[in-house]
């Protein structure tokens, strides 16, 4: 099956990297909790900071993870290295490729993610990570992987990809819910940013960890933006005349 | 077969391949043949699917080819002009890459892998990764990958570029095995003489239009089998005649300097290039 195929293609990509993959998926989150949460000591909502930035930090660590390893990684392919042909000539069903880049997208995010949780592991927050925080731990990495490949596709040169992340994913990884609450913000620009995939999946994470109800309708938003996303991926697949 | 019916293709106001009509029949080496920004590598990138054509169709043994149609697909194999690899790979894991893309079986896969990186002087290097080869050998490892999945037709887009001599005389004897196995045979080249030693058929190609379908032979005919190559003192000028008897009377009556040959493809393509500029 062609989405066993990209997995593989994801794995040896994995195994030859892994000392590079794993320290870059862990500076940037450490400096955050460094910083934020160990260095500037402070409370939030009662609690350690920390406790309120862990949460957050795990969920755009995913976002990141994911993000960059499809994003990238597809432009190469596609305009430098044109490896992205031999796929296209190739009998192995395109939905099959896009499925198989999100999965392991979302596999490399969890990964990140992962990393970040066992490194505050001896911390002891008391903070919950269950089965439902890695769910949507998943979910946010599939969404950022589709993202990753519709961008890959509308990259027309190598330096788009980081344009885009500096205008979009960065951002992000700043408003959405993770170094502070969206309910913070000035109203209007509090409801668009809270709809944005990270935002949703910070609060929901940031809820189980607290051991509170979460809303599960921003598992349902999740799951919108991949739809939408897979679909973009899949008419430039199928429909864009150009590749 | 490969049927091509009134396939066009445009970007933007530019048509880059125009209303082409041609067949290339089972087992057929057929030539694609024009100078640069002839529409041939369109051509072939709408026969791989990577492009989509703006009007018109393709048809493979009857079939329309389209991006979904994996029967389709699962009969060609392309080598494109530029190393469409990936760079961090070694060559073990490309030839496993291509053969899972393909359905193949592990074990096929290394079966067949071992054989084609054998017969193609690779099989000590298959650890290296693509980073690491040569151009002659990232051609060859194109070649293996292409034959990996056994396909019926085979798309060369310049397959020889960047090769020494020997390299292509071997890539040469390859492609002409593999013809008489009745593969078809889809090329472009720049090289006439590659053309003129492999093809059964050629066209002709200038903007994005099929000028004429001829055999070599045919090609060289029209233009007269004979070339007296004259030195004069304004530089080199070539007359061709149907006749060796006509070749030689013009050669008695020439006060400059001369040489009598075969005329060649590449004779054919410099006559046409230059009457177009004219």
């Amino acid at each position: 099956m062609g989405i066993i195929t990209i997995l593989w293609e994801k794995w040896v990509e994995f195994r030859r990297d892994f000392y590079k993959i794993t320290l870059s998926a862990m500076i940037a989150p450490l400096m955050y909790l460094l910083v934020f949460g160990l260095g500037i000591q402070t409370v939030s909502h009662g609690k350690p900071y920390l406790h309120y930035l862990i949460p957050g930090v795990v969920a755009l660590t995913t976002m990141n993870g994911s993000f960059n390893a499809i994003a990238q990684n597809l432009n190469v392919q596609r305009l430098y290295e044109k490896a992205f042909d031999q796929v296209m000539i190739s009998p192995t069903p395109l939905w099959q490729f896009i499925i198989g880049q999100i999965i392991a997208g979302s596999l490399r995010g969890i990964y990140a993610g992962g990393i970040i949780l066992l490194l505050v592991w001896p911390i002891h927050t008391g903070l919950i990570f269950n089965g439902f925080s890695f769910l949507i731990l998943f979910l946010n990495g599939a969404v950022f992987s589709a993202l990753g490949v519709v961008v890959s596709f509308l990259a027309r040169n190598h330096a788009d990809v980081p344009r885009f992340s500096s205008y979009f994913i960065m951002p992000m990884a700043f408003l959405c819910n993770t170094f502070f609450s969206t309910e913070n913000m000035p109203h209007g620009i509090r409801e668009v940013i809270g709809f944005l995939p990270l935002s949703e999946t910070s609060g929901m994470v940031r809820s189980i960890a607290y051991g509170e109800s979460w809303n599960p309708v921003g598992i349902l938003v999740l799951v919108v933006y991949l739809v939408i996303f897979m679909m973009i991926g899949l008419w430039f697949v199928y429909r864009k005349q150009n590749l | 077969m490969i049927e091509l019916k009134n396939l066009t293709k445009q970007f933007d106001q530019f048509t880059a391949v125009d209303s082409v009509n041609m067949t290339v029949e089972t087992g057929e080496f057929f030539g694609l043949l024009g100078p640069n920004g002839a529409g041939k590598t369109t051509t072939i990138g709408m026969l791989s699917t990577l492009l989509l054509p703006t009007k018109g169709e393709i048809y493979i043994d009857g079939e329309l080819l389209t991006r979904n149609r994996a029967d389709i697909k699962r009969k060609i194999s392309v080598i494109t002009q530029e190393y469409s690899m990936r760079q961090d790979m070694n060559m073990n894991e490309i030839m496993e890459y291509q053969g899972r893309l393909y359905y193949m079986s592990k074990k096929e896969i290394r079966r067949k892998s071992e054989e084609l990186l054998e017969f193609c002087g690779l099989i000590n290097d298959r650890k290296k990764t693509v980073r690491k080869l040569s151009g002659g050998m990232k051609r060859k490892l194109m070649v293996c990958r292409a034959l990996l999945t056994e396909p019926e037709i085979l798309l060369l887009d310049e397959p020889t570029a960047g090769m020494d001599a020997l390299s292509r005389r071997q890539m040469w004897s390859l492609l002409r095995r593999l013809n008489e196995q009745n593969l078809t045979i889809l090329l472009t080249t720049h090289y006439m003489e590659e053309a003129q030693a492999l093809c059964k058929r050629v066209a002709m190609m200038n903007h994005g239009k099929i000028e004429e379908i001829n055999t070599p032979a045919g090609f060289i005919q029209e233009l007269g089998s004979f070339a007296i190559d004259e030195t004069t003192g304004e530089g080199m000028v070539t007359h061709y005649f149907h006749e060796k008897k006509e070749a030689l009377a013009f050669a008695d009556r020439t006060d400059y300097s001369f040489s009598l040959r075969d005329t060649t493809l590449e004779d054919v393509f410099v006559e046409r290039a230059g009457k177009r500029l004219s």
